[in-house]
């Protein structure tokens, strides 16, 4: 039996298996995920959260000319105690305030600094904490799963940064056209409606 | 005195004990039975099994005569050589990743093209479990009696005889012991396989990076793996004790100590 090994943004956790759940996943940062396809890990579809990584793999003739598949945006997300009383990203000013980010060269985190700069608020940068926060920045489909613990804070959209999703076929692919066959369902209507049901822009 | 040292040793039981009763206690028995039956639990047993036991063929194999060699052979720089076969017990298992990376990864000494497969999974537990055997094995081999090593040679018995035959059979209890240590070590491994092997469903996700891919989108499967791992690794702790001490009284006074 053939299984495709899909390598995906764990923001995609949820959803991909909906589309299809006959894959093996692995799920994590894109960061390190193209990490794994550039030491030949075998992975029939790499879909990253940012278009960075599978263009970089492009250009090192490493992956198939990637296609953007979805767009997501940015939140901020409060416990819903609401410790620190935030109501907007404003407020993350405020000294004291722990704010949680993701890690640089993770997408999200990239996303977040440039949202943060878009906004001119990179100095509450200072106030990123690493472990229980009173707010943190997360995707719009993160917050689904928790909704019934968390608040979500919408931002600006002046200050809202690109989010896309591209997927590729790397060269270490031992099924490209199953993985083929894979990315077309994504991209089919059934593939969209799923993704726009769990919170995901279309391109 | 009496008091204070009875009062250390409840708080230190306490804290051991509670994480490791709080898998059981959060979920009923049933619900950790029935999330075992999830693909990913399923899948990750599987390939848990498979690699382990991979893993325990080759270090008995290897690890044996090498154990053999160096408790019975005083050389120059033996010391060194012990050190370096105990050095992955205390190095941090991420070190360990980023150096298999550095070994066998695309761009490392020897390209072997194995990083972020199975056998990469075989090889981070065969390099972090193999100390456990090996330490343990030298130290069964050196407790063998050198009077019956030597009564057996001038008996006639050559080298392979002697090992086979003498060395093998009085050592077996304290290899078996090392075996489970290093089974129990290698069933566990995390940080060392994540950064090597991935961990993708089917393939290379153990049981452990089950737990982890888990626990924030189902956290009583994870519980459930939790459990399962606790289970497996407190009966092999008593394996260990009893092939090498035997079954005791409760109340006679043993050494202790696994390792």
């Amino acid at each position: 039996m053939k299984f495709l090994a899909i390598f995906a943004a764990a923001s995609l956790t949820g959803v991909f298996p909906q589309i299809d759940h006959a894959p093996r996943y692995q799920f994590a940062g894109s960061d390190q995920l193209a990490f794994q396809i550039t030491q030949g890990a075998p992975a029939d579809v790499f879909a990253a959260a940012s278009p960075k990584y599978p263009e970089q793999l492009y250009a090192q003739r490493l992956c198939s000319k990637p296609a953007v598949f979805a767009t997501n945006t940015v939140v901020l997300i409060v416990p819903r105690a609401n410790p620190a009383g935030i109501r907007s990203v404003y407020d993350l000013r405020r000294s004291g305030i722990k704010l949680v980010i993701g890690a640089k060269g993770v997408p999200i985190g990239d996303y977040t600094r440039k949202l943060l700069a878009n906004l001119g608020l990179s100095d509450v940068l200072q106030n990123v904490v690493y472990g229980e926060a009173d707010a943190g920045f997360v995707y719009r489909t993160d917050v689904k799963p928790v909704g019934a613990k968390v608040f979500r804070i919408g931002v600006p959209a002046a200050g809202q940064p690109t989010v896309q999703y591209e997927m590729c076929i790397p060269t270490t692919a031992k099924h490209p056209a199953l993985a083929a066959a894979f990315m077309r369902e994504v991209l089919s209507k059934r593939g969209r409606t799923t993704l726009r049901d769990a919170g995901f822009g279309l391109p | 005195m009496k008091a204070v040292f009875g009062l250390a040793a409840a708080v230190t039981l306490t804290f051991l004990v509670l994480p490791v009763l709080a898998i059981f206690l959060q979920v009923s028995p049933a619900t950790l039975l029935h999330e075992l039956g999830d693909p990913v639990a399923r899948d990750a047993l599987v390939v848990s099994v498979r690699t382990t036991l991979i893993a325990q063929a080759l270090i008995v194999v290897f690890g044996t005569p090498t154990a053999y060699l160096l408790a019975t052979r005083r050389f120059r720089g033996r010391n060194v050589v012990l050190t370096f076969v105990e050095l992955p017990l205390v190095l941090p298992p991420a070190v360990a990743g980023i150096g298999l990376l550095a070994a066998f990864g695309r761009m490392g000494l020897l390209p072997a093209g194995v990083a972020f497969t199975q056998t990469a999974v075989v090889l981070a537990v065969t390099f972090v479990a193999a100390p456990f055997y090996v330490r343990t094995a030298i130290a069964s081999f050196e407790g063998v009696d050198p009077q019956l090593v030597a009564a057996a040679r001038t008996l006639g018995a050559g080298p392979w005889r002697v090992f086979g035959r003498v060395a093998l059979p009085l050592a077996a209890g304290g290899l078996g012991a090392g075996l489970a240590l290093s089974f129990a070590r290698g069933l566990g491994e995390f940080g060392a396989t994540i950064m090597f092997a991935g961990s993708l469903q089917r393939v290379t996700e153990t049981l452990p990076l089950a737990i982890y891919a888990e626990f924030a989108r189902s956290f009583d499967v994870a519980l459930a793996i939790g459990a399962l791992l606790v289970a497996f690794s407190f009966i092999l702790l008593l394996v260990v004790k009893w092939l090498r001490f035997g079954w005791t009284s409760p109340f006679r006074f043993v050494p202790s100590t696994s390792a």
